[in-house]
């Protein structure tokens, strides 16, 4: 077995410098995938999450024990929901998005949703209240204070892109279900891995495993410097 | 914070303790895994066999298994995967026999030309079934009942050229996918070299027969076709109710007859297979009595699988050598 782990690790550095077509559009796929629907989740859930973390409401327990639950949806589920609907008998069957990269960004975009929102409401529900007082006393109005929290805990929301970010770029139930694993159009990472290691091809698929780490790790090295180099 | 803390003191303040603990918690949970796993490992009544989803997914094996266990006392634990990984399985020698679909390959699995030892000895024919092409019912290819799978073939190129049809191909070294791949290059197409890059014109699924026959269902503007063996197919044909086999006189023609041979992991090479228990196990299947079995399973009253011990022949592209024959002859009569 040692034998196939150098092997992949050699197959990866040759399949990386000989610009393998098929390399590149898994990670074409998977990196457009990943980050668009993190981009739209983010656009949604910020605002959202935010919202909830300023504001005291009726049910606001509540509705932060549903969001909680929903940060742990199994991708799997999601997938099918969005298969169901976007089948051909399905209610949204008649757009034909099924086994697109749209399919497979709307399963990811719900995914990631209730994570941002979730990590955004922490995120400012943590900031020291004394600087809510602060900032008010100062004469801001509400959206200058939002502002102000966002930025306040602007580490914590990142850090919750990231997690967001991780499980869509790892995930491959639901975008097996919903992407069909389609060689050249749906084929992410995750899917080949799965198809190389069924059909035996171990060192292709610890190629894939390797590059996807790296690649990830230089994203999350690039945000988090993003984060602030302060510490 | 400051409970953290605490924690921390605490387990720096005893580690050697807390160490021992972790390690004889650890250590006795996997021993005991361990333990039970080789125990099970060592047990010459359960044989694992990795197979083709089709004699899975069919329901054969489940159909089959049951009376093998009855006879025996041997239990078959069933890996269903396709036939590349089921040869994988076989020559790390993680399985003790396969039960695969792709001649060319099968023979390259007990090859021992060059004084190599083989990685499967005793090979035997079990059975075969066939290939059919199914499309949607409005069929944008035109294929006609009475088509031979030449004229089908080249139909289906035309009409893939011209953007009025897509190709569902499996796409994953599975038997079918060898048997697809074999059928394009009658008309001398390469699908990778014709097609490259283009999914919307021949769309590689990566996944097993049910899967691939779902999407082709699914295809947007009904005009998906795919190759699928006539037990899978069978299975399935009630729920996909606007594919069709649209080729019907292909059923029974040579060149997509699917033979499916069963081979036993070479004990030589790694000894710790259950040899004895797999040599009943095909006796059993290519037995009297296991090949009236094959051929009695049905599905919606049509036949699924054909027994064919030592009558396969050329036509079926799968010789049969007298060798073979006369081997398993002596492990059939238990069953018999």
């Amino acid at each position: 077995m040692s034998n196939e782990i150098i092997e992949g690790i050699l197959e990866a550095i040759y399949l990386i410098f000989t610009l393998n077509p098929e390399v590149w559009s898994v990670i074409e796929v998977s990196f457009r995938v990943s980050l668009t629907s993190i981009f739209f989740a983010a656009l949604v859930s910020l605002p959202i999450g935010s919202f909830i973390g300023l504001r005291e409401f009726r049910g606001k327990r509540f509705l932060s024990n549903l969001i909680n639950t929903f940060m742990g949806f199994p991708p799997v589920v999601m997938g099918l929901i969005v298969f169901l609907l976007l089948s051909a008998q399905g209610i949204f069957g008649s757009l034909g998005l099924l086994y697109s990269t749209t399919a497979m960004i709307i399963a990811q975009f719900l995914l990631a949703v209730p994570i941002i929102v979730g990590t955004g409401k922490a995120a400012i529900e943590s900031v020291d209240p004394a600087l809510k007082e602060t900032v008010l006393s100062l004469g801001a109005n509400e959206r200058q204070l939002w502002w102000e929290l966002i930025k306040h805990s602007k580490k914590s929301i990142i850090a919750g892109f990231l997690v967001a970010f991780g499980q869509a770029i790892s995930e491959v139930g639901a975008v097996m279900i919903v992407g069909g694993n389609i060689r050249w159009a749906t084929r992410t990472f995750t899917t080949s891995i799965v198809l190389q290691t069924r059909m035996g091809e171990f060192g292709m698929a610890i190629a894939l495993g390797i590059i996807l780490i790296s690649i990830a790790f230089i994203l999350n090295y690039g945000l988090t410097r993003l984060q602030g180099g302060d510490k | 914070m400051s409970e953290r803390r605490t924690i921390k003191t605490i387990i720096s303040e005893h580690k050697i303790v807390f160490l021992i603990v972790i390690i004889l918690i650890t250590g006795v949970s996997f021993g005991t895994f361990f333990i039970f796993d080789i125990l099970s490992a060592r047990n010459p009544t359960r044989i694992i066999l990795a197979t083709t989803t089709s004699t899975y997914d069919s329901g054969l094996l489940d159909y089959l298994l049951p009376e093998f266990t009855q006879k025996t006392g041997i239990e078959v634990s069933v890996l269903p995967v396709g036939t590349g990984q089921a040869l994988v399985y076989g020559e790390n020698g993680d399985v003790d026999v396969i039960l695969v679909h792709s001649r060319s390959r099968e023979d390259a699995f007990v090859n021992d030309s060059d004084g190599q030892t083989p990685y499967g000895i005793n090979r035997a024919c079990v059975m075969y079934n066939d290939f059919i092409i199914v499309g949607h019912e409005n069929n944008p290819a035109e294929l006609l009942p009475n088509d031979n799978i030449t004229t089908v073939m080249i139909k289906l190129k035309d009409s893939i050229d011209v953007g009025n049809s897509t190709f569902y191909s499996r796409g994953d070294g599975s038997g079918t996918y060898s048997k697809e791949l074999s059928l394009w290059s009658y008309i001398s197409v390469t699908p990778d070299v014709e097609w490259f890059g283009q999914p919307e014109m021949y769309t590689e699924t990566g996944q097993g027969m049910a899967a691939t026959l779902q999407m082709t269902y699914q295809d947007t503007d009904n005009k998906g076709y795919t190759l699928i063996d006539l037990g899978t197919w069978l299975s399935f044909n009630d729920t996909y109710i606007t594919l069709k086999n649209l080729a019907e006189s292909v059923v029974g023609e040579d060149k997509l007859l699917n033979p499916y041979g069963v081979i036993p992991v070479n004990p030589d090479l790694n000894s710790h297979v259950k040899y004895s228990s797999v040599l009943k196990f095909v006796g059993f299947l290519t037995s009297e009595y296991g090949q009236n079995l094959i051929n009695s399973y049905a599905k919606n009253g049509e036949t699924l699988f054909h027994g064919a011990f030592g009558i396969c022949n050329s036509t079926h592209n799968c010789p049969t050598t007298e060798e073979e024959v006369i081997f398993w002859t002596n492990y059939q009569q238990e069953f018999t």
